[in-house]
């Protein structure tokens, strides 16, 4: 009984979560010209239309951007941190981590405002450095911690073996510790692309007319696309996260460090 | 070490810190004003009661579910276990803008549910079910939930798994088992998971704007809407504090509960 009931809860969460998605991706593949569940008729007509869309075209690019060079850059800031926080004994360690770990605690869209009012109108900084600013501070968190994660499997006395077999301290930090934890940087970089390029609310003041980010766009595009074209990008999108997620759990087992 | 904190100083929490002292400003000086005529406002009081409401439903519904999933999940095979875990963690990747946009498709004026309410004879005009807190409810506990879930069946996974069967043994029913048990057991990822959700649902942005609308404004929407529509940087400040003082509570909770467990 109790076993009944509870495949019964599990497969009605499961409904509940992964459903919705089935529903989008019906709607998506329908033939007709608005936006309905069940489809009518089947055609992949919406999946290609997207892809002639410019705005949804041209936003793809600069969120894939975007994403990259946000991640790119606190990977190199956050894997330095997150090995020193792990083998040094640094002052104020912390402060230290609290101020690296503030963009977990300061909502998004704050945050946004925040780099709008005092970064891009005062100093005139261009609309895009200041989504790379916004979007790398919020994902160097997870880069420190996703690496911390990897740091922790690494024993120290295989970098001091290193070091007594006379490699010099950044000799083995580059020859033995990053090969090490190349795993942990790669998921490192597959969450915080994830992080950045789904990210809606700290780009949500910084863009405007001329420049915005996939997700921006699609918000904005809802208030008035009502034909099923929004449903098809969004299961395009699904497709791509899951098949990087499966990719990178098959590879590299990224749940371990989510 | 040093790049890292200056780069998240200076281009994240300093702007942060200036955008705060905004609204602890007037005219005159340092004031508590803005403050004073945000907490009277009556749209505010309906805006942070709802947000709070919303926080903490979405919280007891998902920790309600989530206690049904992780205690079916627990009792499966290893690799069961690992698979259920993984289908979990999918739907947290893809984008909430995506997943959001579903609900419209289900609930809006043509949508499945309200065809099949009207088909079963249930209702003859469609129901107004998107734009609604109930709407913004369903999508943000569709959005958090899975946090819940893994946060609970991590801590069911630490638990002795004899003790269930012996307690059967003694005597004990289900209820009994539950509260004298399994509660006080996972307490910590019930708190874990249930921090997760809550500041989850009560920072969240997306859902309570594309699912309440301009109607059901939640701290985010209207923190948006001061700026766009009015400028009101000062308002703004104002629900920017209350957020991120929400946000360290929880956050500190968290800290303190998995403090201990960190340096096994």
């Amino acid at each position: 009984m109790m076993r009944q009931a509870g495949s019964l809860i599990l497969a009605l969460a499961m409904l509940f979560l992964l459903g919705p998605f089935l529903i989008i991706a019906g709607a998506g593949l329908s033939a007709g010209d608005i936006l309905v569940f069940p489809p009518q008729g089947l055609s992949l007509r919406w999946f290609i239309a997207i892809l002639d869309i410019e705005r949804f075209r041209v936003s793809f690019l600069l969120s894939l951007e975007l994403a990259i060079v946000s991640t790119g850059l606190s990977l190199l800031m956050g894997v330095p941190a997150a090995y020193a926080l792990a083998r040094y004994d640094v002052p104020f360690r912390e402060t230290m981590r609290t101020i690296i770990t503030s963009p977990v605690i300061v909502p998004a869209i704050i945050a946004g405002l925040a780099l709008l009012r005092y970064a891009v109108i005062p100093l005139g900084l261009p609309v895009m450095a200041a989504l790379i600013l916004g979007h790398t501070a919020l994902v160097a968190p997870y880069a420190v911690r996703v690496v911390s994660v990897s740091l922790t499997h690494l024993r120290v006395d295989v970098e001091e073996a290193a070091i007594l077999l006379g490699t010099t301290r950044s000799g083995a930090f580059f020859r033995i510790v990053l090969p090490n934890i190349k795993n942990g940087m790669m998921a490192a970089f597959i969450l915080g692309f994830i992080t950045s390029f789904n990210q809606v609310p700290v780009s949500l003041f910084l863009t405007g007319p001329g420049i915005s980010t996939l997700p921006i766009d699609m918000l904005g595009a809802m208030e008035f696309v009502y034909d099923p074209s929004i449903a098809a990008l969004s299961t395009l999108l699904a497709l791509l996260t899951i098949l990087i997620v499966l990719l990178a759990e098959r590879l590299l087992g990224l749940s371990r460090y989510v | 070490m040093m790049p890292a904190m200056v780069f998240v100083g200076i281009a994240f929490l300093l702007p942060v810190v200036i955008l705060l002292t905004e609204g602890l400003r007037t005219a005159d000086g340092w004031s508590l004003a803005r403050y004073l005529t945000f907490f009277s406002d009556g749209l505010s009081q309906e805006v942070m009661l709802r947000t709070l409401r919303l926080g903490f439903g979405v919280t007891l519904a998902s920790a309600i579910i989530g206690y049904g999933i992780a205690l079916t999940i627990a009792n499966a095979s290893a690799l069961t276990r690992s698979r259920m875990t993984a289908l979990f963690i999918l739907p947290l990747m893809i984008s909430p803008v995506a997943r959001t946009y579903a609900w419209i498709v289900l609930l809006g004026r043509t949508g499945l549910i309200n065809k099949a309410l009207i088909g079963i004879g249930l209702t003859e005009e469609p129901l107004r079910l998107l734009f609604s807190e109930t709407a913004v409810f369903i999508g943000l506990l569709q959005l958090f939930l899975p946090l819940m879930v893994l946060s609970l069946t991590s801590a069911l996974e630490n638990m002795p798994s004899d003790i269930i069967p012996a307690a059967r043994i003694l005597g004990a029913n289900w209820i009994t088992i539950f509260f004298k048990l399994i509660l006080p057991l996972t307490r910590e990822g019930l708190i874990i998971g249930g921090t997760l959700v809550f500041t989850g649902a009560v920072t969240a942005y997306i859902t309570p704007a594309v699912l309440g609308g301009s109607k059901v404004l939640m701290l985010e929407t209207l923190l948006y809407q001061r700026i766009s529509i009015a400028n009101d940087v000062a308002t703004a400040s104002v629900i920017a504090a209350i957020l991120i003082a929400m946000s360290i509570v929880t956050h500190s909770l968290i800290r303190r509960l998995t403090s201990g467990k960190r340096s096994s």
